[in-house]
This record gives structure tokens, sequence and C-alpha cells, in this order.
């Protein structure tokens, strides 16, 4: 789980923390998609090394080493898989670039999650004209998302001490045994959720239609720079990917 | 019996939950664990079963290192009972949630049925065997939680707050068959914050704050010395109060008295050489 941690806020003080979450939210997808236009792997390590000094901007290259450690297991299966069952000419080059891609993909997702927290989540979207209460909901699923890990990890315990062995047996008991973390893992969360919903009505929830917010974002100069910046740099590589193709020597790949 | 030796134990790094912490519990003793939130109570018994292993320092049972051996085997021998009983519950009846802990450690069918009923009898919810533990009250699910750990009769029962949310009715029961399974020669601990409950059934008691042992020894002397109360966050038993407030009256009657019967005989005492 600790692989979800790269989608976790953490307080920092930063250049990127202090961006605009919209400008953020833009840049954020800007790289993603640039991530998924390409399936060689330079072109990755160039994207790679674009949004890597980001999250060393962002002060959290330890906790996205930690994620990535986490998930190592999950990138060598897609390595291992992809490679014994794809039908590319070079299916180990192609499976690289492909497990670069992921994490190129949640490097660029992290950028955005490690540093808005959900208070500014939530005003980024009630400025970009989203309903409050879809606002709020969106906010409240990422500040669940560290709790509901917490849970999962007590249930483990608990069904551990029932003697069920949870890395123990072949693929089908290890599914099997998916069932005891799940099911209790589902009913806290409806019975929280109920919970919540409760309190949140006692303390007067949607009693006004038009709420005033003690905090507004406003877009700077350096927050413009970035959405254009973003911008540009997805539109240059759209136009080099679809109209112009790329050069041969980003095309190189592993021979086997 | 259990032996703990020095044990440390920090999560991921930042929080410090045990400090060094060595105790002895022989078998078929009562021993109640007391302590602050956040003294490391929960964090102690998970070392028992395995589920927390130290980062220093060794746990023993009946002379065997328990770093040789897996969760799954340990709970043979040792029952932990959570705080909460919906981090365990999952199956869509109550007969069911039993068998499945039997089940897993390993007994047969015959045996599980006959476990499972004398369990669901004892803690007087057998005529909730087809209801769905969902439908459940919270203190009704907190005893189906029990019975599914107490069904395969470990030497060893470990309860995290058993006394949660249930009324004095129940706690009376659950104390009776805390009592009954100790008199049959089994180790019962419990980490609680509810000290009457402490104080009437439990002759050990250990004290904990900030990842250490304070005290540990007679529930009496543990919970009557203020400057453990203190420490640990724990106010007197209500006996003490009392004791301190006729002592202030009466020389002769001891602050630090805990038990009722005690408390009792110190007023006898003076009223007789009243009379007299």
């Amino acid at each position: 789980m600790s692989f979800l941690e790269i989608f976790q806020y953490t307080r920092q003080d930063s250049v990127i923390h202090n961006l605009d979450p919209r400008a953020k939210l833009v840049l954020s997808i800007a790289l993603a998609t640039v991530s998924l236009l390409f399936s060689a792997i330079i072109p990755h390590i160039i994207v790679f090394l674009f949004i890597f000094p980001l999250i060393v901007a962002s002060k959290s290259v330890r906790r996205w080493t930690k994620s990535m450690r986490g998930l190592s297991v999950l990138l060598i299966f897609i390595l291992v898989f992809n490679t014994l069952l794809s039908s590319a000419e070079y299916p180990f080059s192609y499976s690289l670039a492909l497990t670069f891609r992921l994490v190129n993909l949640m490097t660029s997702f992290s950028l955005f999650f490690l540093t808005v927290h959900p208070d500014q989540l939530s005003q980024a979207l009630i400025q970009m004209r989203v309903r409050f209460e879809f606002a709020f909901a969106v906010s409240m699923a990422m500040r669940y998302v560290p709790t509901l890990g917490n849970e999962a990890y007590a249930i483990m315990d608990a069904q551990r001490a029932r003697g069920v062995e949870l890395d123990k047996g072949n693929l089908l008991t290890r599914i099997r045994n998916i069932v005891p973390i799940i099911v209790p893992l589902i009913i806290v969360s409806i019975r929280r959720a109920l919970s919540v919903a409760e309190s949140m009505e006692s303390r007067a929830f949607g009693a006004c239609e038009n709420r005033t917010y003690l905090e507004k974002l406003a877009f700077r100069r350096r927050d413009w720079a970035v959405v254009i910046l973003s911008l540009f740099i997805l539109t240059l590589v759209l136009y080099v990917n679809l109209i112009v193709g790329l050069p041969d020597w980003m095309l190189i790949g592993l021979p086997f | 019996m259990i032996m703990l030796e020095n044990i440390h134990f920090t999560y991921e790094g930042i929080y410090t939950a045990l400090r060094g912490v060595s105790l002895q519990i022989d078998s078929s003793e009562l021993v109640a664990i007391m302590g602050s939130n956040g003294a490391g109570k929960t964090t102690l018994i998970k070392h028992i079963n395995g589920l927390l292993r130290p980062q220093k320092g060794r746990v023993f049972l009946d002379d065997r290192n328990t770093s040789h051996m897996s969760v799954a085997e340990i709970a043979r021998e040792v029952g932990l009972v959570f705080q909460n009983p919906d981090h365990q519950l999952f199956l869509d009846t109550v007969e069911k949630e039993v068998l499945f802990g039997l089940k897993k450690l390993g007994f047969s069918e015959d045996e599980a049925n006959e476990k499972a009923q004398a369990t669901l009898e004892k803690l007087g919810i057998i005529d909730l065997v087809e209801r769905s533990p969902f439908s459940l009250s919270g203190g009704e699910r907190k005893r189906v939680a029990l019975a599914s750990v107490l069904a395969s009769q470990p030497r060893i029962l470990a309860l995290d707050e058993p006394t949660i949310g249930q009324d004095a009715l129940q706690k009376r029961y659950l104390a009776e068959l805390l009592m009954e399974m100790n008199s049959e020669g089994k180790t019962v601990i419990v980490v609680t914050h509810d000290i009457e409950f402490v104080i009437e059934h439990f002759p050990r008691t250990i004290a904990m704050a900030d990842g250490r042992i304070i005290a540990d020894g007679p529930t009496g002397s543990v919970l009557s010395n203020q400057e453990v109360l203190n420490i640990c966050s724990l106010t007197s038993p209500q006996m003490t109060q009392a004791a301190q407030a006729l002592g202030k009256l009466y020389s002769d009657i001891s602050p630090r008295l805990t038990q009722l019967d005690e408390l009792e005989y110190a007023i006898m005492q003076i009223l007789g050489s009243g009379i007299q």
C-alpha cells in the first residue's frame, strides 16, 4: 500500500506547493498526456528527466522513492508479463517502455496530489464552477485515502490473528483470502460514510444556497507561466509526434 | 508462559511506541494492562501473537522464540480480540463467522461445530446464529467477534478494550466468562481503560506510559499509587477516592484501599471501636 503515499498531500513550503492548484492540474494533465503518447524508451527517459526535477523542486524525493519501491512489484509484474505475452517485435524493449510510461504517469499525477491540499482542491473545483457538494465530495474522498489505508492494515491484522495466512498458498487461495479483507473494508467505509453524513447534517451542511469563502484562489503571473508552458509543451509534442514524426534516434530500442 | 525481553518498536521510523518493555506473564494468570492513550498497550499485545515483530528484543512463548513462528502458528495458542469488531466480521451469518476461524486453525468439521455451539451458548448469542453480523448492534457484534476468537479455546487470550459499548450486565457476563476460562487454566490479558473492571476482577495490573512499563504488580498497590496514576493519566478507583475522603476524618482508614470489602472492613473496625 505504500505506493499510495505518492498521492497523499504533504505539507511543505516549495515552489510547486505554492503554485495555484488549477495551474498544477493543467501541468499534470499535460505531462500525463505526453507520457501516454510514446511507446519507445528514449522519449520516456526524456519525459522523466523533465518531470523528476519538478519532484525535486517540490521537496518530495523521499516520498517518491518510497512509493516507487512499493510499486516495484507491480512494475516487475508488468515487465515480465508483457515480455512474455506481447506480440511486439522486441517484447522486452516494448515492455520496458510501458513500465517507464507507468512511472511517468504516476509521477505526473503525484505532482498534483502531493502538493495540493484537499481544501485547495475543492476551492479550485468550486472556482472552476463545479457545484460545492461535488467539490466537497472530491476533497473528502482524497482526505479519506490514508484513513482507508490504515483501516486496511487493521483489518489484515485482525484476520491474521484468526489464522488467515495472507502471504501463503497459490494464486487462487490468495485471491480468496482477499474476501475477509475487502468485505469489512467496504462495510466499515459505508458505516463511516453514514455517520459522517449524519454529523455533517447536524452541523447544517447545505443550509445556505450561496456560500462565501474565506480564502479564494487567485492566479498569479507564475501560474499563468506554468499553464502557458504546459500547453506549449503539449502542443509541441503532439505536433512533433503526429505530424512531423519522431527523429529516428528516439525510436531506438533494445534489440530483444 | 509469555516472556518479553526488552522490546523496542517504532512505527515507520516516525513514532516510537515501545521503548524497552520487559515482562513475564505465567500461565493461568489474569493480567490487566492500563495506561493513557498512545502508551503502547495495543502495540504490546500485538507482539504477543506476532502481528508485530520487535525491532529490538525478543518474545518467548514457553521458551520458544516467536521470531521463528508464523502468526497463524501462534494464533493456535494466542487468541487476540481487537477493539473494533467490524475489522473482523465479513460473513453473512454469525455461525459461519465463528466457524471461519476454527476452520482456518485446522479443526475438523464436527469439532468446529461443537466448539462454535459451546462458545455461542456461553456468550449468550446462540439465538443470533442465523442473523447477519452486520444487522446486529455494536455490543452484539463485539460479542460475535469475541466468540470467533474464543471458540478455538486458545491457551492465552488477549483482549483489546473488551468492555467498550457493553452495558453493566454484559460486562458482568464477560467478566464471569473470563474468570471461568482462567479457572480452566487459561491466561487472560486485557487492555482496558475501565479501572473498576480491573479492580474487581484482575489480581495483577501493568501500568504503561509513553512506551514503558511504569508499574507492574498487585492491582491494589498499582492502582492506589497516586504517582503511577498521574503518570499514566488514570483517575483513582472509586473505592480509593472514598477511602481518601473518609481517611481525612478517620486516620485509621488507609488512603490506598481499592476494594469494596477492604473499605467495608475498615469502616466496621471504626464503628466497632466506636461502640466499644
